[in-house]
């Protein structure tokens, strides 16, 4: 028993790839808590980082520095009286947020956290992320329907016109990285770990890859991804002024909180795609500029120095607590917090962890950028009209997404033509 | 500042001079929120809170000499006081002394008025109470002035 999970931990194969039932359902079962805990972390830092972006502090009462704010919604949203409008079709109703958020999780299933660190290997790996992250938009057409009033009904429409015009655009990106991966095998690949891979043997992100073009295509995804998930400042389904709520004016209690888990899986999910295909997936930074044992060594040491300080600013928080006896549960719970962190980071150092974690480390921090760009726009830029909005997909993100595929593809293909020509000439 | 607004458009030059701009307000000590019932908030001189009647220091006797400007300086004339004329130093003293914070708005014009300013608005701000008993101020309890709530679980 021991020997084989042993043996499984010390092998470089995805459950999928080693047949395993079993190491593929912890391995979705420890996605499933890890997104869960993602999104429950995010909220916090939304609410805290939009606060100090707006001159605010956030919440700050419930737990030190508003910590516990997240499960005392959570909570609060578990115990409320969970309505269906009378008019509304139940089935469908009820059926709506079920759809949204399997799909967004289902989408994690190819997301390479690291070479071993995937459910499975499919050789469509990309090609399956899209699909089923546009079924979601069913989800919504679904609420939107189903609630039988027009806010709701509007909201929907927006946000399904919306996410399947920036589809397009967003295909269009994700096909230029597609096209790079082939540029020295030949072979292309569609496959989450097979395009990772591509970008480790060319020694270059594909971002940086024949610059501009690269950039160009990673540039015209991250904007069409922000319209994809209904975020600011294309978050018009969910214009507030306009629309109350969107396609979910009509949810509350556990099904609402249903489709905010799932809009924010979803956030998770085109970052992470982003991430594989332009920005090196699970590759630490420099992987060939700055290479060596030594180098490997000191970024080894880097995620355990991450938690170390986490726990160092746990620890100050908890000095700089107010000295009074309200306050001292909070206190020594924000000081037992970051002994808990220090302790993780403790156990990052073992040479085993260390080695293993290494890979999910780098991804979650890239993936942790997107969302930190997510919560700056949000504080940032005002809300789109909607003919704009149409207007930014379809006559300028397509066209673009279109010329920098025309200019990949001849790039890409430059060494054989530039020898025909000159077989031709001479 | 020369680019051409074509250029500066593509570039998004716009845009990301407002993300600087947000950027740049994260630090959480520039938060202007205040923790109220932790610490005091800042309260501007010119406030007009708890109306409160002051007594002379080195004699204790009060300072108001029932002039009745402030009663009658009162829009809404929740003020009512009585005196009598004490034969010992011949000055008129109060008697009684009614102020109904529940009525009134804090124009401050009794205080204007007051001849020997006796009477002011203080900068006390937590006047809430839970009935309207409390609402109407006697001599008492205008000169004690208010103290500061603390709030303990």
């Amino acid at each position: 028993m021991l020997d084989a999970i042993t043996n499984y931990l010390h092998s470089s194969a995805t459950p999928g790839e080693a047949g395993s039932m079993t190491w593929a359902t912890i391995y979705i079962l420890i996605i499933t808590i890890g997104i869960s805990l993602a999104v429950i972390s995010m909220n916090w830092l939304e609410r805290k980082i939009l606060a100090h972006m707006q001159i605010r502090l956030g919440p700050m009462r419930v737990g030190p520095h508003g910590l516990l704010q997240p499960f005392a919604d959570a909570l609060k949203l578990l115990i409320k009286e969970d309505i269906i409008p009378e008019n509304a079709d139940k089935l469908v109703f009820w059926m709506a947020p079920v759809v949204v958020t399997m799909t967004s999780f289902t989408t994690f299933l190819v997301v390479p956290f690291g070479r071993q660190h995937a459910v499975t290997d499919m050789n469509i790996g990309i090609l399956f992320m899209l699909g089923v992250s546009s079924l979601g938009v069913l989800g919504v057409i679904m609420g939107g329907w189903s609630s039988n009033s027009h806010y709701p009904l509007m909201g929907g429409l927006r946000s399904s016109a919306q996410m399947v015009s920036y589809e397009v655009a967003m295909g269009l990106a994700i096909v230029c990285a597609v096209l790079m991966t082939s540029l020295q095998t030949g072979t292309g690949t569609l496959s989450m770990i097979g395009i990772v891979q591509a970008q480790q043997q060319q020694h270059v992100w594909f971002i940086f890859k024949m610059f501009p073009l690269g950039f160009l295509a990673f540039a015209i995804f991250a904007i069409a991804m922000v319209a994809e998930t209904n975020r600011a400042p294309f978050d018009l389904p969910e214009a507030e002024s306009e629309l109350v709520a969107g396609f979910h004016t009509e949810y509350s209690g556990f099904r609402w909180s249903l489709f905010f888990l799932a809009e924010y899986a979803a956030m998770l999910a085109v970052s992470s795609i982003a991430v594989t295909l332009w920005l090196g997936g699970w590759m630490r930074p420099f992987p060939t500029w700055l290479h060596g044992p030594i180098w490997n060594l000191a970024f080894s040491y880097v995620p355990a120095l991450t938690f170390l300080v986490l726990a160092q600013l746990c620890f100050v928080g908890a000095a700089r607590m107010p000295k009074i006896p309200q306050m001292r549960i909070q206190t020594v719970g924000l000081g037992a917090f970051g002994a808990l962190l220090g302790l993780v980071a403790l156990v990052l150092l073992l040479p085993g962890v260390n080695e293993r974690v290494q890979d999910i480390y780098w991804f979650t921090v890239k993936v942790a950028f997107f969302m930190y760009l997510y919560i700056w726009y949000r504080g940032t830029f005002p809300r789109y009209r909607f003919d704009q909005l149409m207007k930014v997909g379809w006559k300028i993100l397509l066209p673009t997404g279109l010329g920098v595929l025309i200019a990949t593809a001849i790039a890409g293909l430059f060494p054989q033509i530039s020898s025909a020509i000159l077989g031709v000439l001479q | 500042m020369s680019l051409s607004p074509l250029i500066r458009k593509i570039l998004l030059v716009d845009l990301i001079k407002g993300l600087k701009v947000t950027f740049d307000y994260q630090k959480p000590s520039e938060a202007i929120t205040e923790q109220y019932p932790l610490e005091r908030p800042v309260i501007f001189e010119r406030y007009r809170g708890q109306p409160r009647l002051k007594v002379d220091p080195e004699s204790g006797s009060s300072m108001c000499i029932v002039c009745n400007l402030c009663a009658l300086a009162c829009p809404e004339q929740l003020i009512v006081v009585k005196g009598e004329r004490n034969p010992a130093t011949k000055r008129k003293e109060p008697v009684s002394w009614t102020y109904d914070l529940s009525r009134c708005m804090f124009c401050g014009l009794c205080a204007e008025a007051c001849s020997t300013d006796a009477l002011e608005l203080t900068q006390d701000f937590e006047m809430a109470l839970y009935s309207r008993e409390g609402m109407v101020l006697d001599q008492a309890a205008l000169e004690r002035g208010q103290e500061p709530v603390r709030y303990v679980k």
